[in-house]
């Protein structure tokens, strides 16, 4: 981590939630504020400058989706979401609405700190005007359109290499099929989900080892698709 | 019969007996004013009671002291117990039979609204336990996994063994409680499926990562057939059931035999295979391991279980327009699911890469 101790606005209603995740945070090196309710959460985050926000979809007070909306008006501090399973639609709706990613309910730390480290790194790479991007053996030019993988430079069409990069933009973080199907073929293709599915096939079999078992670019079923070079349980 | 049964029998009977002692009372009144051909309709009624409220010995109670009040009060020879008029035997015997069938018909009423009740309330206790349960196990299992990261903890083998059985066993629980969930969901608002195209390849890996850290050990071989087309279905259903296949053969099969996934185009369908060379099953099993609570005996004192995960699996494979299927050779011969899902008209060849 580069910065020196991120602080981390944690909001979720249950006190238990918010016990463990300070403990986990603090043990990581980031400064902890807590809030129990939306309204508390959304007067912490203007009252100090928080890097990070990790937010519960279920507040009593607030939708989350809400919370999102609004926290966007303002600033584009990373937001992660804690949902509960069987919502793909609420994490479909969250992240469009500018949430950078999710962990689903029971998680653990480690999930949730994986999720957080990416969504900072790209925070920072923006703020530095970073143009390279590295994911496991995968690594991506922005600035020069140029793929490398294992060191050798790989050939890529347009539209494969024009997912790739929105993936890597957001590399660690999931992006949804509607994002990645608006950037890549525009607004009037959102209805052809078919279309990403297949290109993201052709994709996998010139950046994964093994396309039938990928390692780099995974799906998130009904929700998205993640380009992230380390498993879940790490 | 428990003794609470025995007892509110035995006050079944004397309410019934009673009731007739009423019904009595009331038509003896009654023929003070009016001329009643028919009287002994009216002791239907105490029988219907008995009944509908406590069951088939009371009914018959009510019955049989229904003719003797009858014949002993108001058919001559009165205060007599024997009955002259034929046409009055008519009566009685068709009472005696009208009754016997309203009773029977309200035995079954009853027992099918005793059995409606405790499945809803079953249902409800399952809900809302489950709710429950869910949101302190979150905090389990999310406060487990920051003490396994501790320092304190990860110097300490013996100590990380322990986190690591908290980990692992709530999130056991964790997918018992799902299960619960669902299984509630399903009966109470059936399922609605989220149609989408999506790649069975990536459902097969979903579902596989979902179970990965319970596999860790073993051998798990992919056998995943080149190009298969999309399938139009609801990707988050899918992979649910395919976890819980996945995990029961993880579950009944030695740690040292491997385990194949496999998934080919079959017949305009998409088949995805799971096979273990684990515990097998009889031939009654097969039939029955299907059906919701089935349990088979062999493993029920054993292996923990609910017995909800493969009705689940059907459950929600079945809304997708697919099937579920076992086989096996036979007890300790293995045992293959087939999971077969329609594939729908595919999307024009058309790929969008026109650029």
């Amino acid at each position: 981590m580069t910065e020196i101790r991120p602080a981390v606005l944690v909001i979720d209603d249950e006190p238990q939630i918010r016990r463990f995740l300070r403990t986990g945070f603090d043990l990581e090196g980031f400064t902890v504020v807590e809030a129990g309710t939306a309204d508390a959460g959304m007067r912490a985050a203007t009252l100090r400058q928080v890097d990070l926000i990790v937010l519960d979809l279920n507040l009593p007070d607030i939708d989350g989706a809400q919370v999102v909306e609004r926290v966007r008006a303002w600033s584009t501090v990373p937001i992660i979401i804690l949902s509960v399973r069987a919502s793909d639609e609420d994490k479909v709706r969250l992240l469009e609405c500018g949430a950078d990613d999710y962990v689903v309910k029971p998680f653990s730390m480690a999930e949730l700190l994986a999720r957080a480290r990416a969504a900072l790194r790209r925070q920072a790479r923006g703020a530095r005007g970073e143009p390279v991007v590295n994911i496991g053996p995968l690594s991506i030019d922005l600035a020069n359109r140029a793929v490398f993988l294992g060191g050798k430079r790989i050939v890529l069409s347009p539209k494969e290499y024009q997912l790739l990069q929105v993936l890597a933009q957001h590399a660690g973080n999931v992006v949804t099929h509607n994002i990645l199907l608006k950037e890549v073929w525009g607004t009037k293709h959102l209805h052809n989900a078919h279309y990403l599915r297949i290109l993201v096939r052709k994709l996998r079999r010139k950046i994964e080892e093994d396309p039938k078992r990928p390692s780099l670019l995974k799906s998130e079923l009904g929700v998205g698709y993640r380009l992230s070079g380390m498993t879940e349980s790490d | 019969m428990s003794r609470s049964a025995v007892m509110r029998e035995a006050a079944g009977i004397a309410l019934s007996i009673l009731m007739v002692v009423g019904v009595s009372c009331l038509i003896y009144l009654a023929l003070l004013f009016f001329r009643m051909e028919h009287v002994m309709l009216l002791y239907l009624v105490p029988v219907l009671v008995a009944a509908l409220r406590w069951g088939t010995l009371p009914a018959v109670t009510a019955a049989i002291a229904g003719i003797a009040a009858a014949a002993f009060l108001f058919y001559p020879p009165i205060y007599d117990l024997r009955v002259s008029n034929p046409d009055q035997i008519v009566d009685l015997v068709l009472f005696v039979i009208v009754a016997v069938v309203t009773g029977q018909l309200g035995v079954i009423a009853r027992k099918a609204k005793m059995r409606a009740e405790s499945e809803n309330l079953r249902e409800a206790l399952i809900g809302s336990v489950s709710h429950e349960l869910s949101s302190p196990l979150a905090s389990i299992v999310g406060s487990a996994s920051v003490l396994a990261q501790s320092p304190a903890i990860r110097q300490d083998n013996q100590l990380s063994g322990l986190v690591a059985v908290i980990r692992k066993e709530s999130e056991r629980l964790n997918g018992d409680i799902q299960n619960l969930l669902d299984a509630t969901k399903i009966t109470h608002e059936g399922i609605r499926p989220k149609w989408q195209w999506v790649d069975p390849e990536d459902i097969v890996n979903g579902a596989f990562a979902r179970k990965r850290e319970r596999a860790v050990e073993r051998h798990v071989v992919f056998a995943v057939a080149d190009d298969l087309p999309l399938v139009y279905t609801d990707p988050t259903l899918v992979e649910s059931a395919l976890g819980q296949l996945i995990e029961n053969a993880l579950k009944y099969s030695p740690p040292h035999t491997p385990i194949t996934i496999s998934a080919e185009q079959d017949d305009g369908r998409i088949a995805i295979r799971i096979r273990d060379e684990g515990v097998g099953l009889t031939r009654d099993e097969t039939d029955r391991i299907f059906v919701r609570f089935y349990r088979s005996p062999r493993h029920a004192g054993n292996v923990t279980g609910s017995g909800l995960g493969l009705w689940i699996t059907r459950s929600l494979i079945a809304a997708c327009g697919g099937t579920v299927e076992a086989s096996s050779a036979g007890p300790q011969q293995g045992t293959t699911m087939t999971l077969k899902l329609p594939i729908k008209s595919q999307p024009g060849r058309d790929e969008g890469e026109d650029d």
